[in-house]
């Protein structure tokens, strides 16, 4: 509080000040630019009723994937945090990878799996007679690709809530007459219940963003709509309004989520912590944790990962484009990350001036990358008219800019509480040290937040590899990402060359995920 | 004396129509340190912003070596001022070794005369030893050597320190202070010490300002204080006082535990106010009852009755008086005082 009545008190235009607003403005243009063209924009070439039915499925996926990474991942953090277990140690950050994964290599992994020629139903009918009553592609293959690819968001939410609770309130429950399990139901889910909402937000969110899987499973929601509108009838007006109703729940999401964040209502408080009491599982309550968790990690990284590589083994892949599509999706994500963490850096230090920029970022982490892009293609517009040679450079830029703007809220987040180490006095004490507000930024706040800015980076980078809507639309002509390599194979029915620059988005991104996930798994609170 | 290295004259800042200072009027001197004391939410801390210019002045006028700094409309930033500043939190910059976090604020400086000063304040504070140290890994007392140290780097004409020893440990707490402030008397600056502990104040103050509800109601030396408050709330805030309404005549106040000598005062009503030690066993002093006893170690805190009224003594001696007894007592002038009701 203290710090906000500092600023308060001199809030002016000062560097800082001025930064945060441009960061700021950057996430809401192609926020403006949607509404604008959604509007404002001449007769659009969709029917109402398509767009309803759209969103009808976008509704009934981002209800069951909610459903299902909610239980999935509240059991997986509940049973990590609270018990050991053979392999419990390495679960407890294992249970992440899957973030690694992108959805869409799910995705064609589990339809080569369970394809009516595929190998696995060819077994069951050739030798037990009976065939699985379902395929892949549809609203029921979605759920499950999508549920095992975002479940980590819960996971991830849960586990922290779970080791941020008090020992004592547990203990006063016990005492209370509350044994083990209703102590659980009556005392640490409900405290745990805003978590649980900001997780499944989360992973809801990535549900309406996600444009190769269901694309590829052939499940109409208004992501793929917008890429549709705007690929095969070059409506950019059709796209924004699909845009719309995203734009609208991306709001209501982001809403929930911020609710949900630790500070509010249900913090265990500062009250003296202590860790929860650990629980040794044995003989069978160990194999069942084990086998559970073992089941999600296989199911969301290990079976469709192998299978992708073991297909991708057969081919001989055309390594030339490959290395370009590698070459351009590294570019992408060592650019857009470096873009997206000096602009979340910005709004870091400009947060505290200037809170509403950070709100405007986090509507834009919210967004779905195709709105992003649709929202940008109207000032692309505009520049190309104005240059139309500078094609290839103002397309990259656009790209690195929709990445900036959809992913600088998940950057802040690191960078922020990074900064959280460095108290109003520290600043104060610059300042009568000689420093003016700019030069303490620099001397203080960028140095002690150095390492939460690798984090971000990080986080960004690995979101880009996988990125593949808003890369599909403003790509310049010509330009392929492993991403876009991978989706245009599938689309052609080619799976086992799909394989290939699925696992490359993968291997890049593995090592940066080992590191975020046990860096998170580590941390605990205090430190 | 000699001019003050800071004035703060009729500042006043206020928050939400309220006062959090009113017409303070405040005068450091190189080389002495200034107790600001007073209870929490008293202003004292927002007088320190003030002159430390992490506030705008909203009246009044604080002069650093004869420039204004603050004035209506005016605020030197903080940088400019010339000022040291000292939190309770310590703030020293957890990414800097207590070398560079004492070397901060010498950017201007060439690395040699950085160094140079450096090490100058290192030996100065004790602090060689932990030059190349992390803070984290420091004790609070060590801690606090480095940021007073990184404060008077820049050779500041006025240092700020706001509740600097509430940080640190009951034993821990007065070695520290005594050590520190020692060390700050060889720099001849003039310090400024923000405390709510009046012991604490009276102890290391050169001059106590004391303050309550945003106006600073006196300063003085400790004893001018402590002996002779201008009011009642001041005599309050150093330290425990029984206020009795008495009756003046003949320059004379009878109370029921002795008379006091008020030779300046007209006949009629006053109160007086009564420190717990102006009390003393004497045979040839008043009779009152002892209701209660309490053994302090270097005192004893006596609860006395006469006529209704009751007072707390805090009386020497190892023979302590039982509850119920009766004593003779008389009242020690130098530690009361009269005021006109």
């Amino acid at each position: 509080m203290a710090v906000e009545a500092f600023f308060a008190a001199r809030r002016r235009i000062s560097i800082p000040f001025m930064l945060a607003a441009i960061a700021g403005l950057v996430a809401l243009l192609p926020l403006l630019g949607v509404i604008t063209t959604a509007l404002f924009g001449e007769t659009a070439d969709i029917a109402a009723r398509d767009i309803f039915r759209y969103a009808a499925t976008s509704a009934w996926l981002a209800l069951f994937v909610g459903g299902a990474t909610a239980v999935l991942g509240t059991l997986a953090a509940w049973l990590i945090v609270m018990h050991r277990f053979p392999g419990s140690d390495i679960f407890a950050w294992a249970l992440a990878l899957p973030l690694a994964v992108p959805a869409f290599a799910l995705a064609y992994a589990y339809t080569d799996l369970f394809d009516v020629a595929g190998p696995l139903r060819m077994t069951m009918r050739g030798n037990m007679g009976f065939d699985l009553p379902f395929g892949m592609r549809g609203l029921g293959g979605a759920v499950f690709v999508l549920s095992f690819a975002f479940y980590p968001y819960v996971y991830l939410a849960m586990r922290a809530a779970f080791l941020n609770q008090s020992v004592n309130v547990t203990e006063a429950a016990r005492t209370l007459g509350c044994d083990g399990w209703l102590a659980l139901y009556r005392v640490a889910l409900p405290m745990a219940r805003p978590a649980l909402a900001a997780g499944v937000a989360l992973a809801v969110m990535e549900t309406l963003a996600d444009y190769g899987a269901v694309q590829f499973l052939n499940v109409q929601t208004l992501t793929t709509g917008i890429v549709r509108a705007w690929s095969v009838y070059g409506s950019t007006v059709s796209a924004a309004r699909l845009a719309l109703p995203l734009l609208a729940t991306a709001a209501l999401l982001l809403w929930i989520e911020r609710r949900g964040r630790p500070g509010r209502l249900h913090e265990a408080g500062n009250a003296r912590w202590r860790t929860l009491p650990v629980k040794n599982l044995s003989g069978r309550r160990a194999w069942l944790a084990s086998a559970f968790c073992l089941l999600l990690i296989t199911a969301g990284l290990l079976l469709p990962v192998g299978w992708l590589l073991f297909n991708a083994l057969d081919t001989s892949p055309d390594w030339t484009r490959l290395l370009r599509a590698g070459s351009h999706s590294l570019m992408l994500g060592i650019m857009g990350s470096a873009v997206t963490v000096a602009l979340a850096t910005m709004l870091a230090l400009g947060t505290r001036r200037l809170p509403m920029a950070a709100r405007l970022a986090s509507l834009g982490y919210a967004t779905p990358g195709a709105v992003m892009a649709i929202g940008l293609l109207v000032p692309a517009g505009i520049i190309w008219n104005l240059m139309p040679d500078s094609g290839y450079i103002i397309a990259i830029a656009l790209l690195i800019y929709a990445y900036a703007a959809r992913l600088m809220a998940a950057a802040l987040e690191p960078i922020d509480a990074g900064l959280t180490r460095v108290t109003p006095s520290m600043i104060h004490a610059a300042r009568s040290l000689g420093r003016s507000e700019t030069s303490s930024a620099l001397a203080v706040e960028l140095p002690v937040a150095r390492g939460a800015m690798l984090t971000a980076s990080l986080i960004v980078f690995i979101d880009v590899l996988k990125e593949l809507p808003a890369t599909l639309i403003l790509r310049p002509f010509d330009f392929d990402t492993l991403a876009v390599v991978a989706n245009n194979y599938a689309l052609d029915e080619r799976l086992e060359q799909a394989g290939t620059p699925s696992i490359l988005i993968i291997l890049l991104s593995l090592p940066a995920v080992i590191w975020l996930t046990r860096k998170i798994a580590f941390s605990r609170p205090g430190t | 004396m000699t001019v003050p290295s800071l004035t703060a004259r009729d500042v006043s800042r206020i928050y939400e129509n309220r006062n959090a200072v009113a017409n303070a009027t405040l005068k450091l001197h190189a080389g002495r340190i200034t107790c600001l004391l007073g209870p929490s939410g008293c202003g004292k801390s927002t007088l320190l912003r003030l002159v430390a210019g992490l506030e705008p002045v909203d009246s009044g006028e604080i002069e650093i070596g004869g420039t204004i700094v603050s004035a209506p409309g005016k605020t030197v930033a903080p940088e400019d001022r010339g000022i040291g500043l000292v939190f309770q939190d310590f703030a020293l910059f957890p990414h800097l070794s207590v070398a560079d976090n004492i070397g901060f604020g010498l950017k201007n400086l060439p690395a040699s005369q950085r160094r140079e000063r450096v090490m100058t304040l290192l030996a100065q504070f004790h602090l060689e030893a932990l030059a190349d140290k992390w803070p984290h890994t420091l004790s609070g007392g060590e801690q606090q050597r480095v940021a007073i140290a990184r404060a008077l780097a820049r050779s500041p004409s006025v240092l700020l320190l706001d509740e600097p020893f509430s940080g640190l440990d009951g034993h821990l707490r007065a070695t520290v202070r005594q050590s520190v402030l020692a060390d700050l008397r060889t720099t001849g600056t003039a310090v400024l010490i923000v405390t709510h502990d009046p012991e604490e104040a009276m102890l290391i103050a050169d001059e106590l300002a004391l303050m309550a509800g945003g106006r600073i109601l006196q300063t003085g030396s400790p004893p001018e204080c402590y002996l002779r408050p201008v009011s009642i709330e001041a005599a309050r805030l150093l330290g425990e006082a029984t206020i009795l309404p008495v009756r003046i005549s003949g320059g004379v106040a009878n109370t029921p535990f002795g008379i006091i000598p008020a030779p300046e005062m007209p006949d009629g009503e006053a109160n007086a106010m009564i420190r717990p030690e102006a009390l003393r066993f004497d045979m040839a002093g008043v009779p009152v009852k002892v209701v209660d006893v309490r053994f302090g170690g270097a005192f004893q805190t006596v609860t006395l009755a006469a006529q209704d009224l009751m007072i707390t003594a805090r009386m020497s001696g190892t023979s302590l008086p039982e509850v119920g007894a009766q004593i003779c007592v008389s009242l020690d002038p130098a530690r009361t005082v009269i005021y006109p009701s």
